[in-house]
């Protein structure tokens, strides 16, 4: 049961893994590229829009700068670069600057050497921690060089906006694949649970269950169900053959001890070897159809066709019941709380329990010497809730500590028993004791009795009124 | 087979057919002095019961040809005759089935003949007149006739089978007391503390199915719980 769950589990935790994991994969890729993509996009149209302003402020530099008279710092303020990008012109070795807080030297120098060489470049650079655009244009025909520094700010915040959006959208995606794997996974689980349910009630003996039908499962429902069927006809068939087994057997032994028991009322008429032969016949047909009857009902059992009748049993009465037929009858002890005891059980067989013991007791344990009823304490009860416990002592020489749990099984016969005397058990009697206490989700078990003997107790679920 | 002899041997129809158990059990029922018509087979039994009648039937639940179920429904649409079973085990239902169709007492397989005498003898033995001296009671619509062993509803008499008007005897004998399924077991069918409670329950539904108004809600046969059953007093 628990092995099953904890793979169960592990299909459930699987498939949300499985899903979760697939939609983190995919999402990551689609936002890794998708970011990839716009910003390269971006970036070049920034670039290029950069270097159309600069190249235009560039000419309009040499225009100002070609006229007579002209100045390099009203140049420069005639500019107006936008979105705070810096102009600066370099002449010789001096350098001039749009903004006074400003320098140009803050311009690479392998940059500034490039453009001085009469290259046009631009390069990225990061100034106090902002990216930044650098654009240099030689102006040979004024023998300057113009620079423009323009902050990347506005494009970096456009990427993180785009970088948090596609990040919570791939978590947001691997959230809904769990998701997704979860429902999809209890959608699967669930009529697995059904089966596991049906599965618990055809062990439980309800042999006619069956799993409702499921499109998602049809070939473990057809099997599952056909499978059930199977062993459903199977049992029956077993049942029925020990019915019928049943039927036949007891026929031939009414037969046979009806028979001996009228031949038995002539005894006194048959001459002394005959009347011995009619009295053993007599005590061992009754035998022969205690051991039969008890081997029908042992094997009704196991192939789960007893039919229990289940009444409320005053404790107490049953015990006096069964004593009071005993001949002699054997003396019965009710405990003062114990009067009022009820149990749910099958009155015939609570009274083959008591029976089978008293017969036991008198067969090897030198008599039976008493039976009491009473209550089970709470700890030792061994049963759930509150117990009744019946006794029944002997007087013989007890049993072995190591031979009291295998006493109950069929046909054991203990090592102290090895003698086969006159008056023998069936060998079943202690094995049925125990199914039917089993039946009754009681115990039993062999013990001690102060002063001597063996004592045999009963504990039984009490009905609470 | 011996001639009926009315005044000591009452006539008891036992079908059954495996020839020897039938045999030795009739030969131990004669010895016990009833007197025993023997049956092969279900058809058998129904004709010698139209020809010849019987203070009890005994019959065998698995029977070949017609089986001992509709043996005991034949017989039940014509007779109020007790009925027992004789069923291979208490367990199977077998015994419900039996009781359904009309059986008064069942006995278990392998039948022990001391026993079966015992049970025959409990079957036909007669409605007593018990603690109550009335001979003639009534129970708002229903009345009965101890002596002449009719029970009338609005008038009209119910046919009840002996059992269940030994079962309504029993509870008239107290009226407003509580009778238990024990006490019950002990007096009409003579069982001790070990009887099948069964019995009673079947006898009680199928009374309050031919004197109650409403079955499913009885007014005059009332069950108290865990104790037995009560017949409701005239108001």
């Amino acid at each position: 049961m628990t092995a099953r769950r904890r793979r169960r589990f592990g299909l459930h935790a699987k498939v949300i893994v499985a899903l979760a994991v697939g939609a983190a994969l995919v999402s990551a890729v689609l936002a890794l590229s998708t970011f990839f993509f716009v910003r390269r996009d971006l970036v070049d149209q920034q670039i290029s829009s950069i270097l159309r302003q600069t190249y235009a402020d560039a000419r309009l530099v040499k225009l100002e700068l070609g006229a007579p008279s002209a100045h390099i710092g009203n140049a420069l303020a005639s500019l107006a670069p936008a979105n705070g990008a810096l102009a600066f012109v370099h002449h010789g070795r001096k350098w001039y600057s749009s903004s006074a807080s400003v320098s140009g030297k803050t311009i690479p120098r392998g940059f500034t050497r490039t453009v001085d060489r009469g290259n046009t470049a631009e390069q990225r650079v990061t100034l106090d921690g902002t990216p930044t655009l650098v654009v240099g244009v030689p102006i040979p025909s004024i023998g300057v060089e113009y620079f423009e520094e323009h902050p990347l700010t506005e494009l970096a915040s456009t990427l993180r906006v785009l970088a948090t959006v596609l990040t919570t959208v791939a978590i947001a995606t691997t959230v809904g694949g769990a998701l997704v794997g979860w429902w999809t996974s209890r959608r699967l689980v669930r009529p697995l649970d059904e089966v596991v349910l049906a599965a618990t009630d055809i062990a439980g003996g309800t042999l006619d269950r069956r799993v409702p039908a499921d499109p998602d499962l049809e070939p473990l429902v057809e099997s599952f169900n056909s499978m059930v069927s199977t062993l459903q006809e199977r049992i029956e068939r077993d049942a029925r053959f020990a019915a019928d087994v049943t039927h036949e057997l007891r026929s031939p032994i009414t037969t046979i001890s009806a028979s001996v028991e009228l031949l038995g009322s002539y005894a006194g008429s048959l001459p002394d070897g005959a009347s011995f032969a009619v009295t053993t016949l007599r005590l061992e047909v009754d035998r022969f159809s205690r051991i039969v009857q008890e081997l029908i009902e042992i094997a009704g059992m196991d192939a789960g066709a007893a039919a229990v009748h289940f009444t409320d049993v005053p404790l107490a009465d049953l015990a006096r019941a069964t004593a009071a037929a005993r001949r002699p009858p054997v003396p019965v002890t009710v405990a003062g709380d114990a009067g009022r005891l009820v149990v749910r059980g099958d009155k015939r067989r609570l009274r083959q329990v008591l029976v089978n013991l008293l017969d036991n007791a008198d067969t090897h344990g030198g008599g039976a010497v008493g039976m009491a009823v009473g209550v089970a304490g709470g700890s030792d009860a061994g049963v759930d809730g509150r117990a009744a416990t019946i006794t029944v002592d002997d007087a013989g020489p007890g049993v072995p500590v190591e031979e009291r749990a295998r006493i109950f099984d069929r046909f054991y016969r203990g090592a102290a028993s090895g003698r086969r005397g006159a008056t023998q058990g069936t060998g079943l009697g202690l094995a049925l004791v125990a199914e039917h206490v089993r039946l009754h989700s009681g115990t039993v078990a062999m013990g001690d009795r102060p002063g001597g003997g063996s004592r045999v107790t009963v504990k039984l679920p009490v009905v609470e009124p | 087979m011996s001639p009926a002899d009315p005044s000591s041997g009452r006539r008891i129809l036992f079908i059954e057919d495996d020839d020897h158990m039938r045999g030795i059990l009739a030969v131990s029922l004669r010895q016990e002095g009833f007197h025993v018509q023997e049956a092969a087979s279900g058809e058998e039994g129904l004709q010698a019961l139209h020809e010849h009648g019987a203070d009890m039937v005994l019959v065998d639940l698995r029977l070949p040809g017609i089986d001992g179920f509709a043996v005991t429904r034949a017989i039940r649409r014509d007779t109020d005759v007790p009925i027992a079973m004789v069923t291979a085990s208490s367990d199977t239902y077998d015994v419900v089935a039996g009781l359904e169709a009309g059986a008064d007492d069942y006995v278990v397989k392998p039948v022990v003949a001391k026993e079966l005498c015992a049970r025959i003898r409990a079957m036909l033995r007669r409605v007593g007149g018990t603690s109550s001296n009335a001979s003639v009671q009534r129970f708002g619509t229903v009345e009965i006739q101890r002596e002449a062993g009719v029970v009338r509803r609005d008038g009209e008499e119910v046919p009840l089978t002996v059992t269940q008007f030994r079962v309504l005897c029993e509870l008239a004998a107290s009226p407003g007391w509580v009778v238990s399924r024990a006490q019950l077991l002990d007096r009409v069918w003579g069982y001790d503390f070990f009887g099948d409670d069964r019995l009673v329950d079947f006898h009680i539904s199928g009374l309050r199915g031919k004197i109650e108004r409403d079955p499913s809600s009885p007014e005059l046969i009332v069950t108290a719980r865990g104790l037995g059953y009560k017949l409701v007093p005239p108001t």
